[in-house]
């Protein structure tokens, strides 16, 4: 199953509302394969809210799949 | 110290012919009134659409949520409310609260107030709340003659979720496999006893936070008796 590719109207909305992380700094990141960048290793394992998102994210922008493991 | 504003998305549920009043910073002090930097309210029926989207103006101190969401609800029966609050962390070092009064109208029964539960942001590594918190619990210390449940919803943008709710009656565990597509909701009802052993606790575990209530509900009238979130869940140590 692939995963829809991320409409481009997407990049505004706030990813982790924890780390401060866009659709677009995360696409930006991934295109330059920068990614995590810099003190935002822990996106998506503070609140955990977002997890989901961000691996739907990381799919469709082609990143390596990392651990979903939430920290604590 | 970040200059850019923190973020936090709280989530509620709306029924029609409640008084549902939110309030959207709590004061702490009445000589130096806090403001959100803004705050975004938007409404989604069981399936995970739109219904509305409003901004509302930070100086406000009181949504009345049966106002917005009544003409909206429709045959919904409940719609799902996100509370999208941008927020200085200098005026808020720990994080805003909004808090809300839930009272069915010409019931006999008390009114509610209750902290809608924060769902996204709120810095946890900043108040220290460092642990699992997509495994949620809730401790039934004392029974009622009614009716309960969990009100689970999905605020994703993109990511389905898939939940299992676990009740436990006495040493008995059963659950439910919940799956919620982006904003979606659902009420998930729960068995009041088992084999003569009462519920005592019920626990929702996913991959990621979902915004989550315990309902508890008179039997006969059905009003309202319980409404609060859920919580995180504790490893013992």
């Amino acid at each position: 199953m692939t995963t829809p590719a991320l409409p481009p109207d997407a990049d505004a909305l706030l990813l982790c509302y924890c780390t401060g992380l866009t659709v677009g700094a995360l696409r930006e990141a991934c295109r330059a394969g920068r990614w995590p960048l810099p003190g935002l290793e822990r996106t998506g394992k503070l609140c955990t809210g977002c997890l989901g998102d961000l691996l739907h994210c990381l799919r469709a922008l082609g990143a390596p799949a990392e651990d979903p493991a939430p920290d604590g | 110290m970040s200059s850019s504003p923190s973020a936090l998305l709280s989530a509620t549920f709306y029924e029609p012919g409640h008084d549902h009043l939110v309030e959207l910073v709590h004061q702490r002090d009445g000589e130096a009134r806090r403001r959100l930097a803004s705050l975004a309210v938007e409404l989604f029926d069981p399936a995970g659409a739109s219904v509305h989207r409003r901004a509302v103006d930070p100086n406000q101190e009181i949504l009345d949520l049966d106002t917005v969401a009544a003409p909206l609800v429709g045959s919904h029966g409940r719609l799902m409310v996100l509370f999208d609050a941008r927020y200085d962390e200098r005026i808020f070092p720990y994080r805003p609260h909004h808090y809300a009064y839930l009272h069915r109208r010409g019931a006999s029964a008390p009114p509610l107030y209750y902290a809608v539960n924060a769902v996204l942001g709120g810095v946890p590594d900043r108040i220290g709340a460092t642990g699992i918190n997509n495994f949620e619990s809730y401790l039934f210390s004392s029974s009622f003659s009614g009716r309960y449940s969990v009100m689970l919803g999905n605020v994703s943008r993109f990511a389905p979720a898939r939940a299992q709710v676990f009740s436990y009656h006495g040493g008995a565990r059963s659950v439910e496999e919940v799956l919620l597509p982006p904003k979606a909701h659902r009420e998930i009802a729960l068995a009041p006893e088992r084999e003569g052993h009462r519920l005592d606790r019920v626990e929702v575990k996913a991959l990621f936070r979902l915004a989550s209530y315990v309902v508890g509900r008179h039997a006969a009238g059905g009003e309202l008796m319980l409404f609060d979130h859920m919580f995180a869940y504790v490893k013992p140590t």
